[in-house]
């Protein structure tokens, strides 16, 4: 039971109640909910964690009443919002009561204007006009967003849209707001505004919060509760402490915890008594210097990695330029080498020209100036399709690459086009098709398939041309844990198959097991290409491009400066390592 | 980007400031002048000053060469058929059995031999292609200039039910969204070795057909995503709602429905007074 923040004896008046809710979508056996019993007090702010498939969004749309009156299915147990029964009330009134932002801001925002996004939901709720213009700059200035309300949403950022629907949603002055994975589709300076305007909502206005999501830390940092939702099921609810300290459940629930948490499981596994498992950084950073000071602490021994490379690049771009349409600078003066069997990390704050860069390399853009090269020949001179036997490109949503009726014919399509003979594509499709576990589903409808299958389908599909590299955008965007790692799994035994990998994410902390030299982009410029170690731990220079390391890298950094001396270390076990007698081995 | 945009023109002029529902009845006007009017000359000037206004109020160029790119094979369709097999169709408007002949097939020749192309039958279908120019030019200048809400604000003024102007507006924002799913399938096919590029036009509109299927059901999953958001925002569709934004009437206003309204009468009594704008009196 959450708790009243002034008086932490006292239970907070519940706002929400769930009892023995159970839900199942139509056509489906297997219930999307199972008996959750939960009470969500006024002004709480609820993380809702679990891995895909949870039973989160289900939650999310049950508390604004769109699960099971938009849906239909069945629906067992009783839960109310703000005293309403959920399934008497009709979702236009629940609407009065509950403000819903969903995970792609582009999807949610239907209006021209910033202003008529906000002002929509209070003309359906006939809120006169005289209100609404005191209320649409009042919650512009909650979520910062002054002076926009006569721009389009389209001018705005990832960031700021999100925070647009979360102004749209507060506009009704709503008890509870559900935030759905609201940032998985962002980069980091869009996550932190996110969290920072949703922390500022809950504790200054009191508005009660529930929000699902992976972002472990952010939620260990802003949220008085967190649920642990597994196939349905509420597992477990608590404090993030208790929660996120408990490592191993959530290893065994394929939920990522936060690296401070895991770095003193760690720490305590490596013989080191650690009275109480931190989950935020600051407590990790003040702990961590208190063991240090009464354990012996020693650098590893991290065995360097050297990303020299010799001879004609694969991929060279000389003075890229790129200026778009509309006047945007996307790349200035880029020159970069990539050569065969890297596999390079390329990061950097949306709009730094990632996605720019790599599509150059398949010619879906051409340089304004400069030159793009694949093994010494000009971008210029050769085709997309040419390309594309060359280089594979894995898009951020699968769902855009797929255009087949089933999961063969998908595989087998670039082959056909490419006047393959019979039995070297069904050779070609079978070797594809085993190689990322798709056999039985070969005749499936790929649409059909859960979203991370769908990404394999589309890797297969890519591989059955043989590339020499494949890029990887945004591939952990939107995914779980376990999603993100399988893919980066898959890019990891290709790379072992001797291919060139590229991959772009926001997700760094998935990264030290996988990349071996990081490019970091911003506004358009290259501002460091080094080897990961490196590039992790030039703090200045991702700052500058909004991005914050993980958090194991700034434990390190915590220990470096406490004990004067070069910690270079990039995960949890490494940072733990330096507890232990022998250290750790790379 | 946002999947749901509509293209506006991006110029503030005199059209971008008038009410929609002022917008509406000069595009009334002029759609109904255009389909009255048989004569290619003026039938021609009705279009190009349709095509003047719209560049005067920012409509791309690009966007008006694809309109006439895309009109050009009916404009030569309508050439031909009209040309040589509307002459039954032509004599009745002109009223009279002869008509002036541009060039004969030899009558040797299989199947077209002996046809023969008229110079009447090319101006009939001068007045076809001008008409479609017209009405097809006339929406642009409409609703481009116009915000999508103000749309909505103009319709449910002229008491047409709010749920029926959100469904146009929603359509009007789903057209780029699908224009936008295409480009990012044939993009893919690309991606896979497609040499989209190398296609002839025939071969093209049958990928265009195959793409049919992930397009539709990317749409659906769009716009159930956008269905659970309007309900969030406790749409209903009901027109018992307020509005953000009033719309009002101005001279300005009420001087472009009264023009629109004279230039009506006027080509009205011209038409049926003196003929002028019926096919023969060019």
């Amino acid at each position: 039971m959450a708790t009243d923040r002034s008086n932490p004896q006292l239970p907070l008046m519940p706002l929400v109640t769930l009892d023995n809710v159970s839900y199942i979508y139509p056509r489906t056996e297997r219930p999307a909910l199972y008996d959750v019993t939960l009470d969500i007090g006024k002004g709480e702010f609820l993380g809702l964690i679990g891995p895909t498939g949870a039973g989160k969004t289900t939650l999310c749309l049950s508390l604004s009443g769109i699960v099971p009156q938009f849906y239909g299915g069945r629906f067992f147990g009783h839960m109310t919002v703000a005293g309403l029964d959920t399934l008497e009330h009709p979702v236009s009134r629940l609407a009065r009561h509950v403000g819903a932002v969903f995970e792609d801001p582009e999807t949610q925002l239907t209006a021209t204007s910033v202003e008529n996004e906000i002002a929509f939901a209070l003309e359906n709720l006939n809120v006169p006009r005289e209100e609404m213009l005191i209320r649409i700059p009042r919650v512009l200035e909650a979520v910062r967003l002054e002076g926009t309300a006569k721009k389009h949403p389209r001018e705005l950022s990832g960031g700021q849209k999100q925070r647009l629907a979360i102004a749209a949603a507060l506009a009704v002055q709503p008890d509870l707001l559900v935030l759905d994975e609201p940032t998985s589709q962002l980069d980091p300076l869009g996550a932190q505004e996110v969290f920072a305007t949703v922390h500022e909502l809950n504790k200054t206005l009191g508005v009660t919060v529930v929000m699902a999501g992976h972002a472990a830390e952010e939620l260990a940092e802003h949220a008085d509760r967190v649920a642990l939702l597994v196939d349905g099921a509420l597992v477990a609810v608590g404090s993030p402490d208790e929660l996120y300290a408990d490592v191993e459940r959530l290893e065994r629930c394929h939920i990522r915890p936060p690296q401070v948490a895991q770095t003193f499981v760690e720490i305590r596994q490596a013989g080191v008594p650690v009275p109480m498992i931190p989950v935020r950084l600051r407590e990790g950073i003040a702990a961590l210097r208190a063991a240090a000071h009464v354990h012996p602490v020693q650098v590893p021994s991290i065995s360097p990695l050297t990303t020299e490379k010799r001879g004609v690049p694969l991929l060279a771009v000389r003075n890229l330029t790129h200026v778009y349409g509309d006047g945007t600078m996307a790349l200035h003066d880029v020159s970069l080498d990539i050569h065969a069997g890297e596999y390079v990390l390329i990061i950097g704050q949306n709009g730094a020209g990632k996605s720019t860069l790599v599509k150059h390399f398949l010619r879906l853009l051409l340089p304004t100036s400069g030159q793009v090269l694949v093994d010494g020949v000009d971008t210029r001179d050769l085709t997309t399709s040419a390309l594309a036997r060359r280089i594979g490109y894995v898009a951020q949503n699968p769902d855009h690459q797929i255009f087949n009726a089933t999961v063969e014919a998908e595989v087998a399509f670039a082959l056909k086009n490419l006047k393959y003979d019979a039995v070297e594509i069904a050779t070609r499709v079978a070797e594809s098709l085993t190689a990322l576990g798709l056999g039985e589903q070969r005749g499936a409808h790929p649409l059909a398939l859960p979203k991370g299958d769908r990404a394999r389908v589309v890797i297969a599909a890519i591989l059955a041309l043989r590339p020499d590299v494949v890029i990887f955008d945004e591939p952990t965007t939107g995914q779980d844990y376990r999603g993100a790692r399988a893919i980066l799994d898959i890019s990891q035994q290709l790379h072992a198959a001797g291919k060139t990998i590229i991959v772009i994410t926001h997700h760094l902390y998935l990264m030290p097991a996988y990349a071996e030299r990081v490019v970091v982009m911003g506004q358009g410029a290259l501002l460091l290409d080094a080897p990961i170690r490196t590039a992790y731990h030039a703090v200045d220079v991702l700052a500058s491009t909004s991005i914050t390391p993980p958090q194991a890298v700034l434990l390190a950094r915590a220990l470096a400066e406490e004990r004067q001396a070069d910690f270079p270390l990039l995960t949890p076990e490494e940072v733990a390592a330096c507890f232990t007698v022998n250290g750790f081995n790379d | 980007m946002s999947a749901l945009t509509l293209p506006t023109v991006e110029r503030d002029s005199f059209f971008t400031r008038l009410d929609f529902r002022s917008k509406l009845a000069l595009m009334a006007a002029i759609t109904g002048v255009a389909l009255v009017w048989e004569s290619p000359v003026l039938g021609g000037a009705l279009a190009l000053v349709v095509m003047l206004a719209c560049l005067a109020v920012g409509v791309k160029c690009s966007y008006l060469r694809t309109v006439l790119t895309l009109l050009l094979p009916f404009a030569v369709f309508m050439m031909v058929m009209q040309g040589f097999g509307g002459a039954d169709l032509v004599r009745a408007r002109l009223h009279r059995e002869t008509l002036t002949p541009l060039f004969t097939f030899p009558a040797s020749w299989a199947i077209i031999g002996g046809g023969m192309m008229t110079w009447e039958g090319v101006l009939y279908a001068l007045n076809v292609v001008c008409k479609t120019l017209t009405m097809i030019l006339v929406l642009p200048l409409g609703i481009f200039t116009t915000d999508v809400n103000a749309m909505v604000i103009g319709m449910v003024k002229i008491r047409i039910p709010y749920r029926i102007a959100f469904i146009f507006s929603a359509t009007l924002r789903f057209f780029p969204m699908l224009f936008e799913e295409i480009q990012t399938i044939i993009e893919a096919q690309r991606l896979r070795g497609f040499a989209f590029e190398a296609l002839g036009p025939l071969k093209r509109l049958r990928v265009y057909a195959k793409i049919a299927v992930p397009l539709i059901l990317g749409a659906l999953v769009k716009s159930q995503t956008l269905d659970i958001v309007l309900q969030t925002r406790a749409f209903t569709g009901s027109s018992q709602r307020t509005y953000l934004h009033e719309t009002r009437l101005r001279a300005a206003d009420y001087a472009v429905i009264a023009g629109s309204g004279l230039f009506v009468i006027v080509a009205a009594i011209a038409y049926y007074g003196w003929g002028i704008g019926c096919f023969g009196k060019w």
